[in-house]
């Protein structure tokens, strides 16, 4: 996609809903990180989500597109909990969003069905100079918290020359229960998280998925492993938002999620595979926490990940 | 079975009754411009009971009291600056991103951390001083939550004027008070916004942080190093006995502060004055009692964003320079001499040997090369 003019108009002329670029706004971009969720029945988790995300961002704005699981009011509750609720901005898409996979590659990217639509209107409501893509079920642990929260003001400081992508590892935790779950430190994989808002970085087409563009040159920084975990939920449909699981049958971009199924049903059917640790928290210890404050944060170093 | 041999007691001992093995791991990071009373922290925290972790730099004529700098961290430091490109006193904004970029790598990570590791085990609260420790906050955080600990943060004031006459003075720093007083701004303004997720209260994470004046240290370090211990939590200070307060009286020398200049004294360019004036006075307010509030973060922030758009600015007016400093540089890598008539033969003496020349004799020299300047005469 190629940005000029100061937006995109969706094909559907749904006018509401067009995309106006944040830095064509009057007074441009401020300094800062906005960490951006788009989230859909994500109200199990986002209590975990949302507190280490708060602190370690200037702000965090939750597009929900279609939850019928209560995900806006446990949003507010948590950020009210956590003393953080004037950093925190809801807002909703109300449109149905293509499934990641085959439905993803027959719709237009100027379609608000789109996947790169749905993106880029939800960036361009953030007004910060940079930008955190964030999942609903990502929580990080306290290193990542406060590696994120430096690597953030350090690039949103709107100094030239310091525009960054940001990698950042994360690791699948299969949740059995309050007390107990499994970590998948089987697959080395790292994903474009952190990117500067701006003309060169919006969102396209890919063909599983969007994709976000950057420029050429581009300046990478990858965080080490162990940062942040991936909640699963062994008794929950972690495929939901794939078009089905032959989607990512074959592709080696798809490796992560192909690895996931593989997890998934093996612990489903009570089997741990190489590279799966797990680990039960001490008595009045949710696992999420026990996870990201203490189990990650003290293993060794580096944090032994893949399967060699 | 006899019993063992009594052991002498560690540093830091408390009074009886104490268990300083109980405490909770802790590591107090100061931080600062160099020249701004660092070491007198440091060297009072030592010896109210906090480790610092050996060995250390030695005393020299510039800080007669010693630095209280772990060597190996200088050295750390040290290098990751080349690594980053960044000089310790850099008025560049994008410095920051460059120390924070290496700080993310872990091999740097798995080092700092085993290194702070090593020192728990001679005590649970150790003190970490540098004047290059600023750039690298963000790695030691790091290091500190991978080791149990909970780090926390002092960062020591002192007005402008003084750190930059200060410099000048004991480092014989020639650049010229603008970029002293530049890289200052620039130190300061982006240290508080390092150890922002430490501060009190708006559901921050951190343990801790206290700015201090150095002006109030001299003047009741005992006051203030209570305040730094109680907002801090360190327990060796809050339980230190008796010797060890008149150890601290003895450390103390108001006399230290020598430097009592002020801003209006450095004649800076208008725009630069009134940033520095204006982030002094915000930073002023961290250090008074209940200061440190989300209106003065506010400010700062606009600050910092104010002195990136006067060093942007600055930057592109003086590109020319940069162009002709990189093309000299081009030059002498090739190896080429530069032109006959630039060569003088005082260029072919190092600058550092040339200054260590008592001025009269340099005049004498002038006068016998035919080189004589106005003031010589």
């Amino acid at each position: 996609m190629t940005v000029s003019g100061t937006g995109i108009q969706n094909l559907e002329g749904e006018t509401d809903y067009d995309i106006v670029w944040p830095w064509t706004r009057p007074g441009g971009l401020r300094a800062g990180t906005t960490a951006v969720l788009r989230v859909k029945d994500e109200a199990p988790s986002l209590p975990f989500v949302l507190p280490p995300l708060l602190r370690a961002c200037d702000h965090v704005l939750v597009v929900d597109n279609g939850s019928t699981d209560g995900t806006p009011e446990v949003t507010a509750a948590t950020a009210e909990k956590a003393g953080l609720a004037h950093k925190l901005t809801q807002t909703s898409y109300p449109f149905s969003v293509a499934r990641a996979g085959a439905e993803h590659l027959a719709v237009h990217e100027r379609s608000v069905h789109s996947l790169a639509y749905f993106y880029n209107w939800c960036f361009a409501q953030v007004g910060t100079r940079y930008s955190w893509k964030w999942d609903g079920d990502m929580v990080l642990t306290t290193e990542g918290e406060v590696s994120i929260a430096d690597l953030g003001w350090q690039v949103a400081s709107g100094v030239p020359g310091v525009q960054s992508i940001i990698r950042v590892p994360r690791h699948g935790l299969y949740l059995e229960s309050d007390r107990k779950g499994y970590l998948d430190l089987g697959l080395r994989n790292a994903e474009e998280w952190g990117f500067p808002i701006g003309p060169d970085f919006v969102f396209t087409k890919a063909f599983e998925w969007e994709i976000r563009t950057t420029p050429e040159p581009v300046r990478s920084i990858g965080l080490p492993h162990g940062l942040c975990v991936e909640l699963k939920y062994l008794h929950g449909d972690e495929f939901a938002h794939w078009t089905d699981p032959e989607s990512f049958a074959t592709s080696y971009r798809n490796k992560r999620k192909r690895r996931e199924w593989t997890v998934f049903n093996a612990l489903k059917n009570g089997e741990v595979l190489p590279g799966v640790h797990e680990i039960e928290a001490p008595d009045g210890v949710h696992i999420v926490d026990h996870v990201t404050r203490e189990w990650l944060p003290r293993a060794p170093r580096p944090l032994q990940v893949g399967l060699d | 079975m006899s019993n063992p041999a009594p052991q002498p007691p560690d540093e830091g001992a408390l009074p009886d009754g104490s268990d300083s093995a109980s405490y909770p791991r802790k590591v107090l990071f100061v931080a600062g411009a160099g020249r701004s009373g660092t070491s007198t922290m440091a060297g009072l925290m030592r010896i109210l009971g906090l480790h610092v972790p050996q060995p250390e730099v030695d005393a020299d004529e510039t800080n007669p009291k010693g630095f209280g700098e772990p060597r190996w961290v200088v050295d750390h430091h040290d290098r990751l600056l080349k690594e980053a490109l960044v000089q310790v006193s850099d008025a560049r904004p994008e410095a920051w991103f460059e120390t924070g970029r290496v700080s993310t790598r872990e091999p740097e990570r798995i080092k700092t951390a085993a290194w702070l590791e090593g020192h728990f085990d001679v005590n649970q609260e150790l003190v970490v001083k540098d004047p290059r420790l600023s750039w690298f906050l963000g790695l030691w955080r790091v290091a500190a939550i991978r080791t149990g600990a909970t780090p926390v943060f002092a960062t020591m004031l002192r007005p402008p004027a003084e750190v930059v006459g200060s410099k000048q003075t004991y480092y014989a720093n020639k650049l010229g008070s603008a970029h002293l007083v530049a890289s200052w701004l620039n130190m300061l303004l982006h240290t508080e916004r390092a150890t922002r997720e430490s501060a009190p209260g708006d559901g921050q994470s951190g343990g801790g942080r206290v700015f201090v004046r150095y002006s109030d240290l001299l003047d009741d370090w005992v006051k203030t190093t209570m305040h730094t211990a109680e907002t801090l939590q360190l327990q060796h200070v809050l339980h230190c006995d008796s010797e060890q307060i008149r150890d601290g009286h003895r450390f103390v020398d108001p006399g230290l502060r020598r430097m009592q200049q002020t801003l209006a004294d450095l004649e800076l360019p208008t725009r630069l004055h009134d940033l520095t004036a204006a982030t002094w006075e915000e930073l002023n307010k961290l250090a008074d009692p209940g200061g440190d509030t989300p209106a003065v973060h506010t400010a700062l922030d606009e600050l910092r964003e104010a002195y990136v758009d006067l060093y942007e600015e600055s930057a592109a007016i003086s590109r020319s320079s940069v162009v002709a400093a990189e093309q000299r540089t081009k030059r002498q890598a090739k190896g080429a001499p530069p032109p006959a008539e630039e060569r003088r033969g005082v260029d072919r003496i190092p600058h550092g040997v040339r200054a260590a020349v008592p001025p009269s004799v340099r005049r004498g020299l002038r006068k016998a090369a035919g080189r004589e300047r106005p003031e010589d005469q």
